[in-house]
């Protein structure tokens, strides 16, 4: 080996040691800089310049669901407020780059999503999408955005297989917790407080309900379920009479409703006017203040919807019980700010707003200039007390678990309010 | 009527500016023209239908959706290339369309409207409930698309592959219409008793132009089932129908025009209908309008947007593209 070559050889193998320990010496979302100042801040990712992180997310703005939109507005109101915030290093924004939310319009439609998933990514250049709601339109890009390697982060659905396929899918993650720790949560309710229940199950016929009643059945040890009805999915109110009244046949002393809101309403009011009085389990999706109050309007009666047991995982806007809570007054202020107008007390903004405090907290741990493989090795190893979920709750993540939420307590409604019962429980 | 050669001279640029533009678009530019595409012959279908025979239809999104799961079962579960499905697609949407032609013998305005906008609600809701075949709610997701060409990426091959289509559908379509059936189409459309004392035969000519117009909704179904990658009931919803329908309406007579403007405002209006407001808002707050602030995320702006951009077009070219275009030839011969 002539001297110059091994020079050469010498040096590069000195700066790669370098380099290696300098980064592994530095502390997380910093990158390390002899002189002490932080680097500075450069395009470093498609989407990522030094004053901007664009990125994007697509929600129903028109047609039936688009009342969805709601997540849309509360993740942009709280980015708004990152933007114009002073943060700890004195700087707005995150490591002073703002965040851009482009939010794209797919009427709830899969062919729409495709397109204006690809038009975020390849004409837009967005860095990641956040919170594409719905399942069958979030599968249907999830394998575009793996194979372009463009990072899905939490999607708003709670089907499990988003985060058990993570190494199928390791660009791909949820959110919340997914429907099969919801049912194991309520079926544990059942096992412990109504050992001789007699359990109706109303579900939608496709794997959100599949796998909620198979997550009920794991909770409750079996057994409990003596009926079982399905309805459609985008069925309506029509579709929901029914079925119930079969379920009543049974005999049936408890009610499970898995259902999206107008069905589950429908189920309530429905029982109630065929004087059907079970104890009633209701998924978390429909089971918020505004809907409840809808079905007793509809019923004419509270008896119709007092007494609904139901899952939660995160403060409760509406409750009494947060009404001094820092972080619920810190969204009713931002809603007040941000999104005047509109009504603070839908608690859907207020889960657009956690999930957007989420993808901040990632996208400081994702370093000083992230870039697309950064960012999701900060999201898939996230540990951290969040003061949206209620309390005690973490968010947690690891290489070998993708469940961001799975911490949940029960939640009980009467007259106009949920309120929390029982332990926390973590279900995966 | 054989075409002038100012017509041939005119779609000779056009076909010329169709085989060019990818090369200066992105792909996914092209992947977007691709689509543009298959509502082009989605349209030229509608319009021997529509335009040609006077029968209304509003269950094209329907025909469209037989041959989009056609595709989708066959090259998913039973492993067919693609491409090679798209005939079948086609075929497929045209028989249950020759079918449906016989009831449609019966109804005319506004109750033929009625009924083929029950095959828009029905096809999706089967396809949500043979669960097994279709993938229920959730429907069946395609592969990626590939190009077997290595210079050419995916969306651009599959941008030539729809055109290319398009074009010879075009000119069958224009073949279809001429002479002694174009005769016997248009005067089922003008007055169907005179057409009848003529000789003509109603169960004949509409049956046969319900199964062509179909055929042409299966093929652009299977297209955009390769360019979607997926194929789901929530693809094809109603409103999809009505959206072809006012393509047909703002692209005008049936020219080649004509059919381009429509596809592109079927394909681009409900893309980009949300960002009109946005951008609007932005100069609106820029010199300092009233209504500053406005959210132009708030659900409900595109379907406004897309009302308005309807209207407009009725408005200014009442007779569609098509018409404005001629309009627009006459004054620049005049002058």
């Amino acid at each position: 080996m002539s001297r110059r070559v091994f020079v050469l050889v010498a040096t590069l193998a000195a700066v790669c040691t370098f380099s290696v320990t300098a980064a592994s010496a530095a502390p997380a979302g910093q990158t390390a800089n002899p002189t002490g100042t932080p680097a500075p801040l450069r395009a470093s990712a498609p989407g990522v310049t030094a004053r901007n992180v664009i990125i994007g997310t697509t929600l129903p703005l028109s047609g039936p669901a688009s009342l969805y939109a709601r997540i849309g507005t509360g993740m942009r109101s709280y980015l708004s407020y990152i933007n114009a915030r002073r943060a700890r290093d004195g700087s707005r924004g995150v490591y002073g780059r703002q965040i851009i939310l482009n939010v794209y319009d797919d009427q709830y439609n899969e062919a729409l999503t495709v397109q204006q998933t690809r038009r975020a990514v390849e004409a837009d250049r967005v860095f990641a999408m956040l919170g594409g709601l719905g399942t069958e339109n979030q599968q249907a890009v999830r394998g575009y955005m793996n194979q372009r390697k463009v990072p899905q982060l939490y999607v708003s659905t709670g089907l499990s297989e988003f985060g058990s396929l993570h190494r199928q899918y390791p660009w791909t993650i949820g959110w919340q917790p997914d429907y099969v720790q919801e049912g194991i949560l309520l079926g544990r309710y059942v096992r412990q407080n109504l050992p001789n229940a007699k359990v109706a199950v109303l579900r939608q016929n496709d794997d959100y309900g599949r796998e909620f009643l198979q997550g009920f059945l794991a909770g409750a040890g079996g057994g409990f379920v003596v009926a079982t009805e399905t309805y459609p999915r985008n069925g309506g109110a029509a579709v929901i009479p029914g079925p119930v009244s079969r379920l009543r046949a049974s005999g049936a002393d408890t009610f499970l409703v898995i259902a999206t809101p107008t069905e589950a309403v429908t189920a309530l009011v429905t029982a109630f006017r065929i004087g059907w009085r079970p104890n009633k389990l209701v998924n978390s999706v429909a089971a918020t203040t505004t809907f409840m109050g809808l079905a007793q309007q509809s019923a004419g009666s509270p008896e119709a919807v007092n007494g609904v047991v139901t899952t939660t995982y995160l403060k409760d806007c509406n409750s009494p019980a947060y009404e001094n809570d820092a972080r619920v007054r810190m969204y009713k202020a931002i809603m007040a700010r941000y999104a005047p107008g509109q009504p603070a007390t839908d608690c859907l903004f207020f889960y657009g707003m956690a999930k957007a405090d989420t993808f901040v907290q990632a996208l400081y741990r994702a370093g000083r200039n992230p870039t697309r493989a950064s960012m999701m090795n900060a999201v898939r190893n996230l540990q951290m007390p969040s003061p949206w979920l209620i309390p005690g709750a973490r968010v947690i993540t690891t290489p070998r678990s993708a469940f961001p939420i799975r911490h949940q307590k029960l939640a009980r409604y009467n007259n106009g309010n949920f309120t929390e019962f029982g332990t926390l429980q973590r279900t995966r | 009527m054989r075409p002038t050669w100012r017509q041939l001279a005119g779609h000779g640029v056009l076909f010329a500016a169709i085989l060019l533009l990818p090369l200066v678009i992105s792909d996914f530019r092209a992947s977007q023209f691709a689509y543009v595409g298959v509502f082009a012959i989605a349209l030229i279908g509608l319009s021997i239908l529509t335009g040609y025979t006077g029968q209304i239809s509003l269950g094209h999104g329907g025909f469209m959706a037989i041959g989009a799961y056609v595709t989708a079962i066959l090259s998913v579960n039973y492993g067919v290339y693609d491409l090679l499905t798209v005939p079948l697609g086609g075929i497929a949407a045209g028989i249950v369309g020759f079918l449906f032609g016989f009831p449609a013998l019966r109804l005319a305005g506004v109750y033929l409207a009625l009924a083929t906008f029950a095959l828009a609600v029905i096809v999706p809701s089967l396809a949500t409930a043979l669960g097994d075949r279709t993938g229920g709610t959730a429907g069946i997701l395609l592969e990626l698309p590939t190009s077997p060409i290595g210079a050419l990426s995916p969306d651009k091959w599959l941008y030539y592959v729809t055109w290319a289509i398009a074009i010879v559908l075009f000119a069958a379509a224009t073949i279809f219409v001429r002479g002694r059936r174009g005769r016997a189409l248009r005067a089922v459309r003008e007055n169907e008793i005179a057409a009848v004392s003529a000789g003509v035969s109603l169960t004949r000519y509409k049956t046969l132009a319900f199964g062509v117009s179909a055929f042409y909704a299966g093929v652009a179904g299977s297209l955009y089932a390769i360019l979607n990658f997926i194929v789901a009931p929530g693809t094809f919803p109603i409103t999809l129908s009505i959206l072809l329908l006012a393509g047909l309406v703002v692209g005008g007579a049936a020219s080649f025009v004509g059919v381009l403007a429509g596809a592109a405002f079927v394909q681009f209006v409900p893309l980009y209908a949300g960002d009109v407001v946005g951008r609007l808002t932005g100069i609106g707050d820029r010199i300092g309008l009233p209504g500053g602030g406005f959210d132009p995320t708030t659900p409900g702006v595109p379907s406004v947007v897309y009302g308005v951009i309807l209207l407009a077009v009725l408005w200014l070219a009442p007779r569609g593209a098509a018409g404005l275009a001629q309009r627009l030839g006459r004054i620049l011969r005049i002058s």
